[in-house]
Formats: C-alpha cells, sequence, structure tokens
C-alpha cells in the first residue's frame, strides 16, 4: 500500500486538519451564517404577516368607511324625503287654507249680495207699495175702506213680486 | 466592433498558440526532428512528496535523479532489452514508510486550501447582515446550495444537523480539485530542482492537489464512516448492530434466520467497503486529472491544456458533489427505521 503512498502519520494529519477545518468553520462560518438566514426567514415571514395585518386593515377600515358613507346616503335621502313630504303637506295645508278662504269669501260675498238684494227688494217693495198706494189714492180719489185697500195691495205687490222673480 | 476584434486576436493568438504547441511538443518535436520536446517527459509518482524535513526530501530527490539517470541511460541501452523488470518494481518505490512523518506537498495543498477556506468562508460569514453584501451573499448561497441538497435528502431537521459535516466534505474536495487549477502556475512550476544529467530541472513540486493523496480521501471516507455509523447507533441504539448480525430469527427457531445472517454479512462487508470505494473514486479521478494535465501539457503545450483544465473543474465539482451524496445517502439510509 505505500506504493500508492499509503501513509499513517499523513492521514492523522489530513483528520486533523478536517476536523479543525470543521470546528472553525462550525464556530465561525456555518452557526453564524445559518442563524442569520434562519432570522432572516423569521422577519421576512413577520414582514409578510405585518403586510397581511396592514391589507386587510385596509380592507376592514375601507368598508367601514363604506358602510359609513351608504349610512349617511341613506340618512340624506331620509332628510331629503321628510322635506319633500313635509314640503308636500305644507303645500296641500296651504291649498287647502287658501280654498276654504275662498269659499268663505265667496260665501260672505254671496250672503252679502243676498242680503244686499233682500234688502233692495224690500226697498223697492216699500217704495212700490206707496207708490201704488198714492198711485190708486190718485187714480180713483175715493175713500175706499182700509181692509178692501190693503187686499188689493197684497194682490198688486204678489203679482209685482212674481213679475220680479220672473225676471 | 472592438469586442469583435479582441475576439478576433484572441482566436488567432490561440490557433497560433495551439499550431506552436504541436510543434514544440512531444509529438511535434519527433515528427519535425526536434532535439526534444519543450516540456520535458513527466514522472509519475502515485506518492507524494515529502518537502519538510529537508533530509527526506534530499534523498527523495537524490533517488529521484538517480532513477532518471538510470531511465536515460536504460534508454541509451533500449537495445540490449536486458532491463531487469523486477529489478525496477522494486527500487520504483521510495517514498515514504508507512509510519514514516514527514510534510508533504499535498499536506501543504491541503493547508493551504484550508485558510483559503477559512478565510473565504468566515469573511463571507462574519457580521451577517440582513442585507448581505457581496461576499456574503455568495458564501449565503453555496450554504444553502449544500443545505438544500442535504435537506431533500435527509429532510429539513436532519439535514440541518448533518450540514457542517457534509458541507465541510463538499467544500473541502471542492476546494482541493479547484485551488490547483486556479493557481496552476504555483501548483505545477514551483518546487525544488535538481541537477539531472547536467540540467537543472524541477525535481520535487512544493504544492500538489491533495485528492491526488491515497490519504486525504481516505481521512474523509473514513470521516464519513464514522459520522455515518454514529447516527446509525444514535438512531437506533444498539440494535442497530441487528442489521448486520442478524441472529434474532434463527434463534427464534427459524431456518430462514440463516439467510438473514447471510445478508448481514452482506451489509456488513458492503458498510466497510464503501470506505475503499469513497478512498479510491476521489483518489482516482483526483489523480487522472493530474496525469492527464501533465500529459496534455507534455503533448501540446500552450492552449490545448485549457480544455483538459475545463474538464477538471468539472471533475472537482462532480467528485466534491458524490463525495457529499453518498455520504447524505447513506446516513439516510441509517438513520432510516427498515420495517422488517
Amino acid at each position: 500500500m505505500t506504493e500508492l503512498g499509503l501513509n499513517v502519520p499523513a492521514l492523522i494529519s489530513y483528520l486533523i486538519n478536517y476536523v479543525v477545518l470543521l470546528i472553525l468553520l462550525g464556530a465561525l462560518a456555518y452557526r453564524p451564517l445559518l442563524n442569520a438566514l434562519d432570522s432572516r426567514v423569521d422577519s421576512i415571514r413577520e414582514s409578510l404577516a405585518a403586510a397581511d395585518r396592514a391589507r386587510e386593515e385596509a380592507a376592514t377600515s375601507r368598508s367601514a368607511i363604506e358602510e359609513e358613507l351608504n349610512e349617511a346616503r341613506r340618512e340624506g335621502q331620509r332628510l331629503v324625503e321628510q322635506a319633500r313630504e313635509a314640503a308636500e303637506r305644507f303645500r296641500e295645508d296651504e291649498m287647502e287654507r287658501a280654498r276654504q278662504s275662498a269659499e268663505e269669501f265667496s260665501e260672505r260675498a254671496r250672503a252679502d249680495i243676498a242680503r244686499e238684494r233682500d234688502a233692495a227688494v224690500n226697498e223697492v217693495r216699500a217704495a212700490f207699495g206707496d207708490l201704488a198706494i198714492s198711485a190708486a189714492e190718485r187714480i180713483i180719489r175715493r175713500s175706499v175702506d182700509r181692509q178692501a185697500h190693503q187686499e188689493l195691495i197684497d194682490q198688486v205687490l204678489a203679482e209685482g213680486e212674481q213679475a220680479l222673480r220672473r225676471n | 466592433m472592438t469586442t469583435k476584434r479582441v475576439l478576433l486576436l484572441i482566436g488567432v493568438v490561440s490557433a497560433v498558440l495551439l499550431i506552436v504547441g504541436f510543434v514544440v511538443g512531444a509529438v511535434g518535436s519527433r515528427m519535425f526532428g526536434l532535439e526534444r520536446p519543450f516540456v520535458s517527459q513527466p514522472g509519475i509518482h502515485l506518492p507524494p512528496d515529502p518537502v519538510f524535513p529537508a533530509a527526506i526530501r534530499e534523498s527523495v530527490v537524490g533517488y529521484r535523479v538517480a532513477e532518471k539517470k538510470t531511465e536515460d541511460q536504460g534508454e541509451a541501452k533500449s537495445d540490449d532489452g536486458t532491463a531487469d523488470g523486477k529489478d525496477d518494481a522494486k527500487e520504483e518505490h521510495h517514498g515514504l514508510g508507512l509510519m514514516q512523518f514527514a510534510v508533504t506537498n499535498t499536506m501543504l495543498s491541503a493547508w493551504l486550501t484550508s485558510i483559503i477556506m477559512l478565510v473565504f468562508f468566515i469573511g463571507g460569514a462574519r457580521n451577517p447582515k440582513v442585507i448581505p453584501n457581496r461576499l456574503q451573499a455568495l458564501v449565503e448561497m453555496l450554504f444553502e446550495l449544500v443545505l438544500n441538497f442535504a435537506s431533500s435528502i435527509l429532510g429539513p431537521e436532519m439535514g440541518r444537523r448533518a450540514f457542517p459535516v457534509v458541507a465541510t466534505i463538499f467544500f473541502f474536495v471542492l476546494f482541493n480539485a479547484w485551488l490547483a487549477i486556479f493557481l496552476i502556475p504555483i501548483y505545477q512550476a514551483v518546487g525544488y530542482g535538481a541537477n539531472v544529467g547536467g540540467e537543472f530541472k524541477l525535481a520535487t513540486h512544493l504544492v500538489r492537489p491533495a485528492g491526488t493523496d491515497l490519504n486525504f480521501p481516505l481521512a474523509l471516507a473514513l470521516v464519513s464512516f464514522v459520522f455515518v455509523e454514529y447516527w446509525g447507533f444514535r438512531a437506533h441504539g444498539f440494535g442497530y448492530l441487528k442489521k448486520f448480525f442478524a441472529f434474532g430469527d434463527l434463534l427464534r427457531g427459524r431456518p430462514s434466520g440463516l439467510i438473514n445472517i447471510f445478508v448481514g454479512i452482506l451489509e456488513l462487508v458492503s458498510e466497510l467497503v464503501r470506505i475503499v470505494s469513497f478512498t479510491f473514486r476521489l483518489f482516482g479521478n483526483m489523480t487522472a486529472g493530474e496525469i492527464l494535465v501533465v500529459m496534455i501539457t507534455f503533448l501540446v503545450p500552450f492552449i490545448a491544456t485549457q480544455f483538459v483544465f475545463g474538464l477538471e473543474l468539472l471533475v472537482g465539482l462532480i467528485q466534491s458533489v458524490i463525495f457529499a451524496g453518498l455520504t447524505l445517502v447513506f446516513l439516510s439510509v441509517a438513520v432510516s427505521h427498515e420495517e422488517h
């Protein structure tokens, strides 16, 4: 085997060489760097999780804002609706009131007209009666009893009133 | 335009170097009747050369010079055909004895690799930042490659536990192989010279890739073996031995137990043979690569070796992946709970 170069001290020297290399690299290269790799993996995982959380929070807050906006929109619509209803009610009330006052006014006017007409009719009737009596007195120039006179007058008046009504 | 010109220039220079290399190389020099090739014939020595202490180095160098002389003489007298093969075989080996200690050029290479690895990895892993600088990013990428490889075979938890041992094996093999290619001038041209036949020549290299030293892959194979068996015992307790010494069924009076005993012996042998296969796979590949580089340099110097370097980069990577990968696979077999 020595022809191939087998040599026990050399073998031991290589073994020692390997072990020294293993210990030095293990302590000064493998461990620190693998730990660094692990911590990097952890930090990447954490930051990804944090990003996820932030995204979720953003999503929830956005939905909350949208909810509030919808709420506000609904509130606004309700207010507008209320205002419209109130305005409608107010308009109807006002129209009702206007109609009533107009009716009252026309009622009053009609009553006034009726009263005026009655007064005018009475006035005309009185004047016509007096006129008729005086006219009759003047025409016949004779005294007749009061009873006959009155009947005659009433008859004339009734005729006159009928004529007036027809007109 | 300029890029095209530069590429063209590189192409022309490469072609010229290739032709010149071919002409002055071993084949061309014989063909064109040159006195001798540009690169002298390399000597292949499987055992690594001792560098320190100087006395051992001198004796090896001295032997090699003498060897060279006899070779030359042998070549001169080749017509006689009297060269005794047996004697040659006996004398061929003049390296270190089994227990003799010397610092070899492969050991120096392993130390150099270790220092570069330590500087590179510790430099990249020192004060790790969340946002890494370039070196840290590179080292992280390499670590994650190996870690993912280990996790894919063993699962995340066990992969993490096996990572230090496997990663050290992987990077040690890889850096060893690649360093010899990236520092090719140092590896191929720096060494101790000697006067051979009135000519000053490189007799031993100062550094030589550790993979070409049988002891290096053997050491890693032992590490891998011990690591696997340790985890086997840790996962199964002493029940792990049942896999190899399966007497249970026979003691219960079942004749099929004989087969189990035989299978157990096979398991034991295959477990032990792994050390050998680990060792010689890496040793063979690295040594063959080195010999290929040397031979191509001898045959067609200058540019042709570039292709071999590319090949060697690939081989180095593949061997380190195989070494680490097989360790992981054996580990996963050892810790898995087999169901009978």
